[in-house]
């Protein structure tokens, strides 16, 4: 458990990381059964960024919970490196869409969780803890709780927390919801230099066209629930990318082009929650 | 933020309106509105007061045992309410097991143990700490217990997700994210401990305490005596809260964030 980024070598090769075959998860909702997941395979490789979207609802947030291990599948596998998933494990971060900072712990000692419950020493934690610290720019607000930080600021804090555990695979549920868009294609340029830095394979959920075609190696696009993968569109553009390239505005097309049909279907499903897809 | 209230402002705040009522209540006395032998005046209290501390310093003698009493059995409580209640917060086998139990004695007035406890134990110190303690045992496993229930899932997953066990997550994630229910079923507890001391020591003090103070008075009609009684419980237990337990709140769950400030 080493903590340099010195066996992270650049873009490996296509070995397969997460590997998701007849996924299936249904739900008890007020006594139905609800179907999240169906018919969903997908294969993640080795430090790559793969960005989920697709429509409100499809459960891309139970897609990731699979993965991390919170829930069960129903029927079908999960793999990762070819483990089946029983539980969550410290090779998996998580990244969550309210962020579950403990507001009870300053910077330094959200960040400092995982290696605290991992047996480091609190020094030896809290030394480490204070790289991710820097390396999420947060220098100077050690100390600070987090209900004092801005959104941008908790977000930092969030992933520095994840980070610090050295998973090998970062997962991330629409981390960035929540922030005003200034602040959102800051994080997003952030987490692109963090993420150069670091060399995770990383599986982000996002119901934004625009920062999935900003972020992604590959662009998995969901169908309406039951969800499974409706198209996979490769993103191989070099960054830094600008929202006004050509290529990346061919991209975007791409993507919505996939995700119209489904996004109506949900609409049809009555189903129109607080996050319709933006472009 | 509001803005910072200075001490001696707030200390005049609270003061002030005493003040003016001790003022008021002392007029109405003097003035021969009400039998001052039935409810004495303000300075006649005093005097009842100076009496109790000099020559024989008695009225510190009672209020120390009595401390001594609720100090005792609100730890214990404390001590079995929060881990018992985060338990139960944390575990669904524990709360099924352990939830009719505690709704049931919950409702039950502390002052209906103490008859048992006179049989059981008998008089004197043991039965009145256990009376403190059964008076906030069950509140605050209550709030605890609703305040671990209240953490969110997420904030446990990502202990989860980050290594953290069992015994972590209880430890390092319930405990502190239940601290807002908790210190507020503290505070609860502090006022049913004085009562149930008050009342526990009415019954099974053999011949100190304040509330042996107070119901002993009743046998010489002094009634100046039972109003110096109130009047000291009554400071207590505000000391208790606020110098304790308030000063707990504001350095952690107002701190973090985790409760708004009501001033």
């Amino acid at each position: 458990m080493g903590h340099g980024d010195e066996d992270m070598v650049g873009r490996g090769g296509q070995e397969t990381v997460i590997q998701l075959s007849g996924l299936r998860k249904e739900y008890a909702a007020d006594g139905r059964s609800v179907v999240a997941l169906d018919g969903l395979d997908l294969a993640v490789c080795a430090n790559e960024f793969t960005v989920v979207v697709g429509p409100s609802g499809c459960g891309k947030t139970t897609l990731l919970y699979l993965v991390a291990g919170f829930e069960k599948p129903t029927s079908g596998r999960v793999l990762v490196r070819g483990q089946e998933v029983t539980s969550p494990g410290r090779d998996r971060g998580v990244v969550f869409q309210d962020l579950a900072l403990f507001p009870w712990r300053t910077v330094l000692g959200n960040i400092a969780f995982g290696l605290e419950t991992q047996g480091f020493a609190r020094e030896e934690a809290r030394q480490i803890a204070g790289q991710y610290v820097h390396l999420v720019g947060l220098e100077g607000f050690e100390n600070a709780y987090p209900n004092t930080l801005s959104g941008g600021m908790k977000q930092r804090v969030a992933i520095a927390r994840t980070l610090a555990c050295e998973p090998e695979v970062l997962l991330m549920d629409e981390p960035f919801g929540a922030l005003d868009v200034q602040t959102r294609h800051l994080m997003q340029e952030e987490l692109v230099r963090i993420w150069e830095a670091k060399r995770k394979t990383v599986v982000f959920v996002t119901h934004s066209v625009s920062e999935a075609v900003y972020l992604g190696d590959t662009v998995c696009v969901m169908t309406a629930r039951p969800g499974s993968i409706k198209g996979i569109v490769d993103v191989s553009l070099p960054r830094p990318r600008d929202a006004r390239d050509g290529g990346v505005l061919d991209k975007r097309a791409e993507v919505l082009a996939l995700l119209e049909s489904e996004v109506r279907k949900t609409f049809a499903l009555g189903d129109v929650e607080r996050n319709s897809p933006d472009s | 933020m509001a803005a910072r209230v200075p001490a001696l402002a707030r200390v005049v705040r609270f003061v002030l309106p005493l003040a003016v009522v001790t003022v008021i209540w002392q007029a109405v006395v003097s003035l021969g509105f009400v039998d001052s032998s039935l409810v004495p005046s303000p300075v006649q209290i005093a005097r009842s007061a100076a009496a109790l501390l000099y020559p024989r310093p008695l009225l510190f003698q009672y209020l120390a045992v009595s401390l001594w009493r609720v100090g005792a059995g609100f730890a214990l409580g404390s001590l079995i309410g929060v881990s018992l209640g985060v338990l139960m917060g944390s575990s669904s086998s524990v709360r099924f097991a352990l939830k009719p139990v505690l709704d049931l004695l919950i409702a039950v007035p502390t002052i209906c143990w103490v008859p048992l406890l006179l049989v059981t134990v008998g008089m004197g110190g043991p039965t009145i700490i256990i009376a403190v303690f059964l008076g906030c045992v069950f509140p605050v496993t209550y709030t605890s217990m609703n305040g671990a229930r209240a953490v969110p899932r997420d904030v446990v997953l990502a202990a989860n997700a980050m290594g953290a066990g069992r015994a972590a997550v209880v430890l390092l994630v319930l405990v502190p994210g239940a601290l807002p229910s908790i210190i507020t079923g503290l505070r609860l507890a502090v006022g049913y401990s004085w009562r149930a001391l008050v009342g526990a020591e009415m019954l099974a003090a053999a011949a100190s305490g304040i509330g042996y103070m107070i119901y002993a008075a009743r046998a010489f009609y002094d009634v100046n005596v039972m109003f110096v009684g109130l009047a000291i419980i009554s400071v207590a237990g505000l000391a208790m809260d606020y110098m304790i337990l308030g000063a707990a709140e504001r350095r952690t769950v107002q701190r973090w964030g985790m409760v708004t400030k009501t001033w």
